[in-house]
C-alpha cells in the first residue's frame, strides 16, 4: 500500500500533464478535479507536430546529440583506457583530477564559458552546444570507462601490445567490445544531458531558427499560456525520447553499482 | 616499449578539453570578479569593489537568503527521500524493479519539460493540485503567485528528482553484510536499534556522498526551472543566486559583478560542505564510542 502511494507521488506529475494534453483545446479549463478529460483527443499532439517550429527545434536538438554522443564516447573511453593501462601513480593522479573537475559546480562555469565561446566567435552556432563532448561531457564518464577497463584481465592487453597493435587499434577492436554495458550507460547519460540541456542554448543561441527544443518550448509557453493542453502535449513529446532512452537503458542505471549519478 | 606510453596520447583530448572547458572558466570566474569587465571594453582591476557592491545590494541579499532557504530545505529532504525509499524498496520482492524505475523517472525528464508540467500542476485556478485540495475542502495556496509559497514549489520539485541519490543509497545499503544484522539480532536488537547501530553508521559514508553531491548541484539546478517558471518573481522571492548572476552579467553586462556573485555562491556551497563534513565526522566519532 505504502509502495503504491510512493509510486503515485512520483508518477503523478507526468500523469497530470499527460491527462491535460489529451483534452480538447478550445474548451474552458476544468474547475473541479478531472482525472481524465472527456472526450479524450489526440489532436494537440498533431497540432504540436504540425507547428513547423517545434520540428525545427527538435532537429536542432537532434543534430547536437548526433555529434556530441559519438564524440563523448570516443573521448571518454580513450581516457578510461589510457588510465586503466597507466602505472599506479598516474592512475591516482588522474582519478584525483577527475574528482576535482566533477566538484566544480556548473553555475561557476556557465558565464566564463559563455565569454570564451564569444571570444572564439562560436556564439549562435551548434558547435557552442557540442563543446562539452570534447571533454567526454563529464569527467564521471571517463571514470566509468576507467573502472570498466580496469576489471578486464591485463594479459589481454599485454598480448595485443606484443603483437605491436597501435593503441587506437587495441581500443577499437579489443577494449571497446569488452565494455558494452558501460558504453550503453554512458551513451544513455550523454543523450539525457544534451537532449535536456537548457542553459547552454539559452545563453549561446541567439537566432530563433537555431533554438533547440527546451528553449523553443519555454518560448511557446510564454506565447501560449492560455492553450495549456497544447503546451502539455509539446512538453510530453519533448520528454518522450528521454523517457524512452531511460527505459531502454534502465538496467544499466538501476543495477549499476558504480556512481552513475554524479553526472 | 613501455606499454603505458602507447596509451598516453589517448588521454590528451580529455585532459586538454577538461582544463580548457572547466579549469580555465573556473579561474576566469574568480579573476573577472576582481574587474569591471562588461564584455565590450578591456577590463579594469577594481579589487574587491564588486563584492562590496554585492553586500550593499538588497536584491543580492534576497537571492542569497532564497538560496540558503533552498539548500537548507532541499538537501536534507532529498537525503531523507533517497535513503528512506532505498530502505523501503531495497528488498528483492516482486515488482520492486518497476517501482524503482518509477522513482527514477522524474529525474530523467528534461528540466524544461519538468518546469512546464509544474507550471500547470501548481496553477492556482485550474491546476490539479489545487482542484484536488478543493475537492477535499482544504485551503488552496496560490503557489507561484504568492510570496510565501512560491519558493516552496521548487523544493517540492527538487524532492521528486532524487533518482541518482536513490541509486547510490540502494547500492550503499546493499553493501552492508547480512551477517551484521544477524549478529545484532542474535544479541536481541530490535528493528529501531538495528537501524540505529547497524544501518545508519554503515550507510554514513554514502549519506555524506549524496549530501555533498546534492549541495553542489542544488543551486545550479534552480537556474533552468526558475528562469522558465518565474524569472525570480513575485518580488524576487524565487530569485536564486545563479539567476541573479546571469541577470547581472548577460542583461546588465556587469560580468565582474556576476562573477563575484558566482564566486560567493561557491563559498556558500563550501560552507555547506563544511557543515556536512562536521556532521558526518561527529557521526563517525559517536559510532566509535
Amino acid at each position: 500500500m505504502v509502495t503504491v502511494v510512493i509510486a503515485a507521488v512520483f508518477a503523478v506529475p507526468l500523469l497530470f500533464a499527460l491527462s491535460l494534453s489529451l483534452r480538447q483545446i478550445d474548451r474552458t479549463l476544468p474547475t473541479t478535479m478531472e482525472w481524465l478529460p472527456n472526450p479524450i483527443v489526440l489532436g494537440n499532439y498533431g497540432q504540436a507536430l504540425a507547428d513547423g517550429n517545434l520540428i525545427r527545434y527538435g532537429l536542432n536538438s537532434l543534430l547536437v546529440v548526433a555529434v556530441a554522443l559519438p564524440v563523448t564516447l570516443v573521448v571518454a573511453s580513450w581516457a578510461g583506457l589510457a588510465m586503466a593501462r597507466s602505472g599506479p601513480a598516474v592512475q591516482r593522479r588522474m582519478v584525483a583530477f577527475c574528482v576535482v573537475a566533477l566538484l566544480v559546480p556548473h553555475s561557476m562555469i556557465w558565464l566564463p564559458r559563455f565569454l570564451m565561446v564569444k571570444w572564439a566567435g562560436l556564439i549562435d552556432t551548434p558547435f557552442a552546444l557540442m563543446l562539452p563532448a570534447l571533454m567526454g561531457t563529464s569527467p564521471l564518464f571517463a571514470l566509468l570507462f576507467y573502472w570498466a577497463f580496469r576489471r578486464q584481465p591485463a594479459d589481454l592487453f599485454d598480448a595485443a601490445a606484443m603483437d605491436g597493435a597501435s593503441a587506437v587499434r587495441v581500443w577499437w577492436s579489443l577494449a571497446l567490445p569488452l565494455v558494452g554495458p558501460t558504453a550503453m550507460a554512458v551513451g544513455a547519460l550523454t543523450f539525457l544531458y544534451f537532449w535536456g540541456d537548457y542553459i547552454d542554448p539559452l545563453l549561446m543561441i541567439k537566432s530563433p531558427a537555431r533554438y533547440t527544443l527546451p528553449v523553443g518550448l519555454s518560448i511557446l509557453q510564454q506565447f501560449d499560456k492560455t492553450r495549456w493542453p497544447l503546451v502539455m502535449a509539446a512538453a510530453v513529446l519533448y520528454a518522450l525520447p528521454s523517457i524512452g532512452v531511460f527505459l531502454a537503458a534502465q538496467r544499466y542505471f538501476l543495477a549499476g553499482r558504480r556512481m552513475l549519478w554524479l553526472s | 616499449m613501455d606499454t603505458s606510453r602507447r596509451y598516453r596520447l589517448l588521454l590528451l583530448p580529455f585532459v586538454i578539453a577538461t582544463v580548457v572547458l572547466v579549469g580555465v572558466p573556473a579561474a576566469l570566474a574568480i579573476g573577472l570578479s576582481l574587474t569591471d569587465y562588461d564584455a565590450l571594453s578591456t577590463p579594469n582591476w577594481v579589487g574587491f569593489a564588486n563584492y562590496i557592491q554585492l553586500l550593499d545590494d538588497r536584491v543580492f541579499g534576497i537571492a542569497l537568503g532564497n538560496s540558503i532557504y533552498f539548500l537548507a530545505l532541499s538537501v536534507p529532504l532529498r537525503l531523507l527521500g533517497a535513503f528512506g525509499l532505498a530502505l523501503w524498496l531495497g528488498g528483492e520482492r516482486r515488482g520492486t524493479g518497476a517501482y524503482r524505475a518509477i522513482v527514477y523517472l522524474p529525474t530523467v525528464i528534461p528540466d524544461a519539460a519538468t518546469a512546464l508540467m509544474w507550471l500547470w500542476i501548481v496553477n492556482p485556478l485550474y491546476g490539479p493540485i489545487n482542484l484536488l485540495l478543493k475537492s477535499l475542502g482544504l485551503a488552496q495556496p496560490a503557489w507561484l503567485a504568492d510570496q510565501d509559497s512560491a519558493r516552496f514549489v521548487f523544493v517540492m520539485m527538487a524532492c521528486l528528482q532524487i533518482g541518482e541519490g536513490f541509486v547510490v543509497a540502494l547500492s550503499g545499503l546493499k553493501g552492508i553484510p547480512r551477517s551484521y544484522y544477524q549478529a545484532a539480532q542474535a544479541d536481541g536488537a530490535g528493528a529501531l536499534s538495528l537501524f540505529r547501530h547497524v544501518t545508519l553508521p554503515l550507510a554514513l559514508p554514502w549519506i555524506a556522498l549524496v549530501a555533498v553531491r546534492d549541495t553542489i548541484f542544488a543551486l545550479p539546478w534552480t537556474f533552468a526551472v526558475s528562469s522558465i517558471m518565474t524569472g525570480g518573481d513575485p518580488f524576487y522571492t524565487t530569485l536564486f543566486l545563479p539567476l541573479y548572476a546571469r541577470i547581472q552579467s548577460v542583461d546588465y553586462l556587469k560580468f565582474g559583478l556576476g562573477a563575484a556573485a558566482t564566486t560567493l555562491m561557491i563559498v556558500l556551497a563550501a560552507l555547506a560542505l563544511g557543515l556536512i563534513g562536521l556532521a558526518a565526522r561527529r557521526g563517525w566519532y559517536a559510532d566509535e564510542i
